[in-house]
């Protein structure tokens, strides 16, 4: 009995320490699966209608994305938000965006990871619409293409 | 070790436009700044391009140099007085595309006969140009031709580019003919693969 007493709170301890993040720094991918876009396909338009001697063949256009953040794990922790833009296959170069102040503005090209928010986690979910004005290159984006994104913590 | 959340968020994106043209034969219209972000509108004029042969020189051969009744001369993609009107005639636009599918392909349709009033003919073969620019150099995207009474190519205009010449017409003057005034319209299109 003692020994399956032990056992058991060995597996208790584990438990917990499994439902919270890790007291050293580390970096975790933020659960964002209620996020989502406006609209379905963003719609870029060519930044010159007309080609002209800059070789200007841009697109842009603008989308919103309604963040919503899962950070219960970290609150009352002080921690780093980034959001990251993977490389890959897409016309897009370069996503500038601003917030409603929750987080910070900026702009992010494919590859990059781009703070938006350092301070305390005060509340378990964090909303915030990010306006997104993304610019493609003309020359590659001959059908729809899925741009992806996602945040990750830096906890201090 | 936590588990980590596999979320992401997808932003798609799509070009609005993904395929634009312009082609302007003779005067044509832009709006806004030729060469910051003008767009193209639409301009139903249709040129003239004539000649009057005296008539001690009809049908004998001496090629007869043909003026136009455009204003056409300053290029809408930088404002350069690129043609000399009403000597030339303006041909030029722009294909912009985000597919790598080909370049644009200007085309004229000409009727195998101008006509007079009277069903006099001389045949649009009679009728060619020769293509140049101001401060112009190597070929022509529009060269030389000769209209050959049917649908025939001018040029091309590869993707994301404007292209332009300028058209100086001339009557052959090889068939001697009735008196009269000859007319037959020549049709543009700028066909995008």
């Amino acid at each position: 009995m003692r020994a399956l007493a032990t056992a058991t709170l060995a597996a208790l301890v584990a438990a917990v320490l499994l439902a919270a993040p890790s007291a050293v720094a580390a970096t975790h991918r933020v659960d964002d699966s209620g996020t989502l876009p406006n609209e379905s396909t963003a719609l870029l338009r060519w930044r010159q209608t007309a080609p002209s001697r800059t070789r200007d063949d841009m697109l842009e256009g603008a989308t919103a994305v309604a963040v919503r953040l899962n950070l219960a794990p970290w609150v009352e922790r002080d921690a780093s938000l980034f959001l990251v833009f993977p490389q890959q296959d897409s016309a897009a170069t370069r996503v500038r965006w601003t917030t409603q102040g929750r987080l910070l503005p900026g702009e992010i090209a494919p590859g990059d990871r781009v703070l938006v928010y350092r301070g305390r986690i005060t509340s378990p979910v964090l909303e915030e619409t990010l306006t997104l004005r993304i610019e493609a290159d003309g020359n590659r984006l001959s059908r729809v293409q899925h741009l992806n994104f996602h945040f990750e913590i830096d906890t201090d | 070790m936590r588990p980590e959340p596999s979320a992401a968020f997808t932003v798609s994106i799509t070009a609005a436009s993904p395929r634009v043209i312009y082609l302007q034969v003779g005067v044509g219209s832009f709006n806004g700044l030729y060469n910051s972000g003008g767009t193209p509108a639409n301009n139903a004029t249709i040129n003239v391009v004539s000649v009057t042969v005296p008539a001690a020189q009809v049908g004998n051969g001496t090629v007869q140099t043909m003026t136009t009744n455009s204003t056409a001369s300053r290029s809408f993609y930088d404002n350069f007085a690129f043609c000399n009107a009403p000597a030339q005639l303006y041909v030029g636009g722009f294909y912009r595309s985000t597919a790598n599918t080909g370049a644009a392909t200007l085309t004229a349709s000409s009727p195998a006969n101008l006509a007079n009033a009277n069903g006099d003919s001389i045949p649009f073969s009679q009728i060619s140009w020769t293509s140049s620019g101001n401060s112009d150099s190597g070929a022509q995207p529009f060269p030389a031709g000769t209209f050959n009474g049917a649908t025939q190519t001018i040029g091309t205009i590869s993707r994301n580019q404007w292209a332009e010449s300028c058209h100086t017409f001339r009557y052959a003057n090889s068939n001697f003919v009735a008196s009269g005034t000859y007319t037959g319209r020549v049709v543009y299109t700028l066909s995008t693969p």
